[in-house]
């Protein structure tokens, strides 16, 4: 609060808050020599929030003390408006208005209000008349001719946009051309007239001025509705910062581009040389063999072996390489028996013989289970059915790399990479509803009520599926699905909710859903028989 | 004789004597009959008419709504003139001021046009003292004016014209844009107020100063609007040539402008348009109020910013109408709903103002419609749940308009409390009324309600408010307040994204 300075015999004034509750008084209760009084002390100026220039203007002090002292309001003159003699207003404006009941909601614009962009000029009007008189037969209307002119303009705008700067001409035969296309019909002998008097007429428009970001304008107060470029748009502090960041998130990105340029420069060079090392080795080795050949020398040809298992992954490449791994919500199995690209032709039978293994235990564990309704709340449910047809395909997350693997080393690939077998469907599953491959397209989610009420909706483990199937649905289907060691999603739910429910009830039934899609497989269907856990 | 006195000019006195017809001229201070006695006026532009020179003149201490056109038999050559000085001959209305005093700018290539007859020409004439700052490079304003002669009398006249230093209204600015390219070590403190300028012209919806001296000067003589003539008060960017014409013609629902009577009326006979469009937030038996966007009736909101800005001083129509929403105030009969009054609201201020430009039409100014605007304006930000404020400058009429309505909404309150014998903070009544503080504590002050009293703040509501606050009462009695009714708006505070703000609204 701007107090004034207080005389030194007067009580320095306390501060006053804004927020503190003050007496109001009116001036009667307060005894008016006092009040008088109160006033002589107040000096200093208060922001009226007129421009200081104008502060001083006459009329304005009049009135604002008239307004403080309160005597008869003063009125700032201004020149007057006076209501227009005649009665043009009826004639100009003869549409009649009904207010409609309800607030009005309106979103046309003056371009959609106005019809034809063109209105014609006296000018024009002088033209047109002339024209009609000497031409022969049917006369051109004003609504006509305004839209051959707006015509010529709009086609003036999208073929010689520059026009207010260079003054090019849009040559007759352009606008020809447009009004042919336009006008069905015989495109008269009007339009030369009507172009050469739009060629005269069209320099002569009254525009506003835009800006053209030339020199000077700044100051020409012609020149106004100047866009406001988006970084001068509103000059807060934080929208600067927020573009330095991008700009240096950007040069960052672009230097860690250009690194990668490089070093995918320098890997190719390196295969380059490693695969001249390996032509080299292999001629080295050939002259070897043929040396001992040649000198009959008979040792094992450990010297010759080192090629093998350089030259044999390569081929087997894709089924041996590529880690599978199961889908383990609980974590119990890791990453099945990855091949690694250097193990030998033995190593490979052993993996091979313990995927047999495997296997059959997993058939087993199937067979077990079939048949077999968990109603227990946590449900351990059987292993998901992973033959080895390879027309199916186990679902899991899959990250692949765009480039191609062999750039990759084999230890980046087991980490990011989980590429599928395609030959093997080596997944297992726990904890996850009994496999009704019937069900694959709809039945998705499986809603079970776990401790202290909590809901639990079960979204179904991928169904093999063949694998000309759309790729990118499936992965999409997974997208939201990750490794999870202890926990599965909770979607929280209100128990009590009938949504599930619902839904359900405008499934199919199963019968309908057999009946309707025949399986393509007997031992599957016998699966799906088996009523959902619940 | 003029003196010093009056005008707010600086240490530099200005050179007097006698001028005649011929060596009148633009920049001159000259003592001009208005309203019965001669006045100090500047003649901010020259021209010829059939019957004989005019002088365009802006008198001291009058608003520039006042500004007219006056024959020669009203200018006073028996008193001494001014000489426009390399001073401005009011230096609050012109940024940089002081540092063209003695610093002016260097001759440049676009500078250096005019020769120097003028100090002789002075002298021969008027004898009086040779000009000091006669040395000095003047700037040239030669701006070819698509304006047609009257404009180019003005431009030649400051060619021809003696007696004027570098500095002459007219070309003012554009020598300030030249010295800010050439000399910007020589002149920081006029970079700094331009830059200052530009920036307080994108952030707000109006300006303090215009920075083209020809804008000075209205444009725009006589305007049909729907049923009225309109007289303008200040310039206005319409085209150019409009400056030459008698008369325009508005269409008062789409906004349309026209040099040429045919072409309104073929206008006329095409537009279908009977109200603002947009849609309609407010409507009781007396007026409705419709909320325009900017961005998506730019034609129209661009019609309605040269059309308001004849009436109004310090909007400014520099950057295109995208960020603000446009509150229209109309009423209706049978033919539409016509115009009365708008405010313009940023879609987003930072410095919380509820309002950037505020006018009633001139056809409908004293009869208490622009307390109903800056009501709505008020219920907007109650709705928004936020305290608002006019943006500044306010005019003189804006000031006056919202002091009454502070007033009267304060003492309203005020009385309530006493009778209540409640104690009452600046922060409540700002609450109660959506009003900032600020505004507040600066009403309270501006009436002398604020006082300190035995060791106490206290406000004290004086007696010829109370009595004025009766008289109203009294008044509704019999004819019922015109006030908006908060339940009948149905809005609500529009939403901008992120990407709105970066995309330009
Ligand atoms: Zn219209």
């Amino acid at each position: 609060m701007k107090r004034a300075q207080q005389p030194a015999r007067v009580a320095r004034v306390k501060k006053l808050s804004r927020s503190q509750g003050q007496q109001i008084l009116r001036e009667e209760e307060i005894d008016s020599r006092e009040y008088e009084d109160l006033f002589q002390q107040q000096v200093n100026k208060i922001t009226s929030g007129v421009e200081a220039a104008e502060e001083t203007e006459i009329h304005l002090q009049a009135a604002l003390a008239a307004a403080t002292s309160g005597a008869n309001e003063g009125e700032i003159p201004a020149p007057p408006a006076d209501e227009t003699p005649g009665n043009h207003y009826n004639i100009l404006y003869q549409r009649s208005f009904d207010n409609p009941v309800s607030y009005i909601r309106f979103s046309n614009t003056v371009e959609d209000c106005t019809g034809c962009g063109y209105d014609m000029t006296s000018e024009d009007d002088v033209f047109l008349k002339e024209y009609n008189k000497k031409k022969s037969g049917g006369r051109y209307s004003e609504d006509f001719f305004e839209k051959i002119m707006a015509m010529f303009e709009e086609t003036a705008k999208t073929h010689a946009p520059y026009a207010s700067v260079d003054n090019t001409v849009v040559p007759f035969d352009t606008m020809k051309s447009v009004l042919v296309d336009r006008v069905r019909g015989e495109v008269g002998e009007f339009a030369k007239a009507f172009y050469d008097h739009w060629v005269i007429r069209q320099q002569l428009q009254p525009a506003l001025k835009y800006e053209t970001s030339k020199d000077n304008e700044d100051a020409d107060p012609y020149v106004c509705f100047r866009r406001r470029d988006g970084r001068q748009t509103r000059k807060t502090r934080a929208r600067d910062n927020a573009s330095v960041d991008r700009l240096k998130k950007l040069r960052r990105e672009m230097e860690d581009a250009r690194g990668m340029v490089l070093a995918t420069h320098q890997r190719e060079i390196m295969k380059r040389d490693l695969l001249r090392t390996e032509r080299m080795i292999f001629g080295q080795r050939a002259i070897l063999k043929d040396t001992k050949v040649r000198l009959s020398i008979k040792s094992n040809d450990d010297d010759l072996i080192n090629q093998k298992p350089q030259k044999r992954p390569r081929q087997s490449d894709v089924p041996a390489r590529a880690p599978v791994v199961g889908r383990l919500p609980n974590g119990s199995i890791g990453p099945i028996a990855p091949e690694l690209p250097q193990l030998s032709d033995i190593q490979t039978e052993k993996e091979n013989a313990l995927q047999r293994i495997i296997e059959t235990k997993t058939q087993l564990h199937r067979k077990w289970n079939e048949d077999h309704i968990d109603l227990t709340r946590e449900p351990l449910s059987p292993v998901e059915d992973r033959g080895p047809e390879p027309s199916f395909r186990p679902a899991t997350a899959q990250y692949r790399y765009l480039t191609p693997p062999s750039s990759v080393n084999s230890e980046a690939f087991e980490q990011n990479a989980l590429i599928q077998k395609e030959a093997e469907g080596t997944i297992n599953r726990y904890s996850s509803p009994p496999v009704e491959i019937e069900l694959q397209a709809q039945r998705a989610y499986r809603k079970r009520v776990g401790r202290l009420g909590r809901l639990w909706i079960d979204r179904r483990n991928m169904a093999p599926t063949p694998l000309n199937d759309n790729d990118v649905i499936m992965t999409d289907r997974w997208k939201y699905d990750q490794e999870d060691d202890d926990e599965q999603d909770v979607y929280p739910m209100d128990p009590y909710d009938i949504t599930a429910l619902r839904y359900r009830s405008t499934l199919p039934t199963r019968s309908e859903r057999s009946a309707a899609r025949p399986s393509p497989n007997d031992r599957l269907t016998a699966a799906a028989l088996q009523p959902p856990a619940t | 004789m003029a003196g010093g006195d009056k005008s707010q000019e600086s240490d530099v006195p200005r050179q007097k004597s006698f001028a005649t017809p011929e060596t009148l001229k633009v920049g001159c201070i000259a003592m001009v009959y208005k309203e019965g006695k001669t006045r100090k006026a500047e003649i901010l532009g020259v021209k010829d008419t059939k019957s004989g020179k005019q002088f365009y003149c802006n008198f001291d201490n009058f608003n520039k709504r006042l500004d007219e056109w006056v024959p020669l038999a009203r200018v006073d050559l028996l008193q001494e003139v001014e000489w426009p000085n390399p001073e401005k001959p009011k230096d609050a209305k012109k940024s940089g001021g002081q540092a063209t005093k003695k610093t002016a700018a260097p001759p440049s290539k676009k500078v250096q046009k005019r020769p120097f007859p003028r100090e002789e020409s002075v002298a021969s004439e008027g004898g009086s003292t040779p000009h000091p700052f006669a040395e000095f490079a003047a700037t040239q304003h030669s701006t070819p004016s698509a304006d047609g002669n009257e404009k180019l009398t003005l431009a030649l006249d400051l060619d021809a014209t003696p007696g004027a230093e570098d500095d002459d209204p007219m070309d003012v600015d554009v020598e300030k844009s030249v010295s800010l390219a050439i000399s910007a070590k020589a002149q920081p403190q006029e970079n700094f107020d331009r830059e200052e300028e530009i920036e307080k012209l994108r952030v707000g919806g109006s300006m303090t100063q215009n920075q083209a001296e020809i804008s000075r000067i209205r444009n725009i003589s006589k305007v049909q609007f729907g049923r009225y003539d309109l007289y303008p008060w200040y310039f206005s960017p319409y085209p150019e040539t409009f400056a030459q014409e008698d008369l325009m013609h508005i269409c008062e629902f789409c906004l349309m402008y026209y040099a040429d009577p045919k072409s309104f009326d073929r206008h006329r006979s095409k537009c279908t348009m009977q109200h603002p469009p947009g849609n309609e937030i407010y409507r009781d038996d007396y007026v409705s109020f419709f909320e325009i966007d900017g961005r998506r009736q730019r034609t129209w909101c661009r019609n309605l910013c040269l059309l308001s800005k004849m009436f109004l001083d310090h909007k400014t129509l520099y950057y295109d109408v995208d960020p603000f929403l446009f509150y229209v105030m109309t009423t209706r009969d049978d033919k539409g709903c016509h115009l009365v009054g708008y405010f313009s609201k940023e879609k987003e201020s930072l410095d919380g103002f509820n309002v950037a430009c505020i006018l009633t039409m001139p056809q409908y100014q004293r009869k208490g419609y622009g307390r109903l605007l800056i009501q709505f304006s008020y219920e907007l930000s109650k709705i928004e749940g936020k305290l608002g404020s006019p943006e500044k400058p306010l005019s003189d009429l804006g000031l006056l308009s919202y002091r009454q309505y502070w007033t009267e909404n304060l003492v309203e309150i005020l009385l309530e409390h006493n009778e209540r014998d409640e104690r009452c903070s600046i922060e409540h009544l700002a609450a109660l009324l959506a009003m900032t503080a600020s505004d507040v504590e600066s009403t309270l002050q501006a009436l002398k309600m604020q006082v300190y009293h035995k060791g106490e703040h206290k406000i004290v509501v004086p007696t010829h408010l109370i009595k004025k606050h009766e008289a109203l009462k009294e008044k509704f009695k019999t004819k019922p307040k015109r006030t908006i009714i908060a339940e009948r708006i149905q809005w609500k505070p529009p939403v901008f994204t992120a990407s709105n703000r970066t995309w330009g609204w």
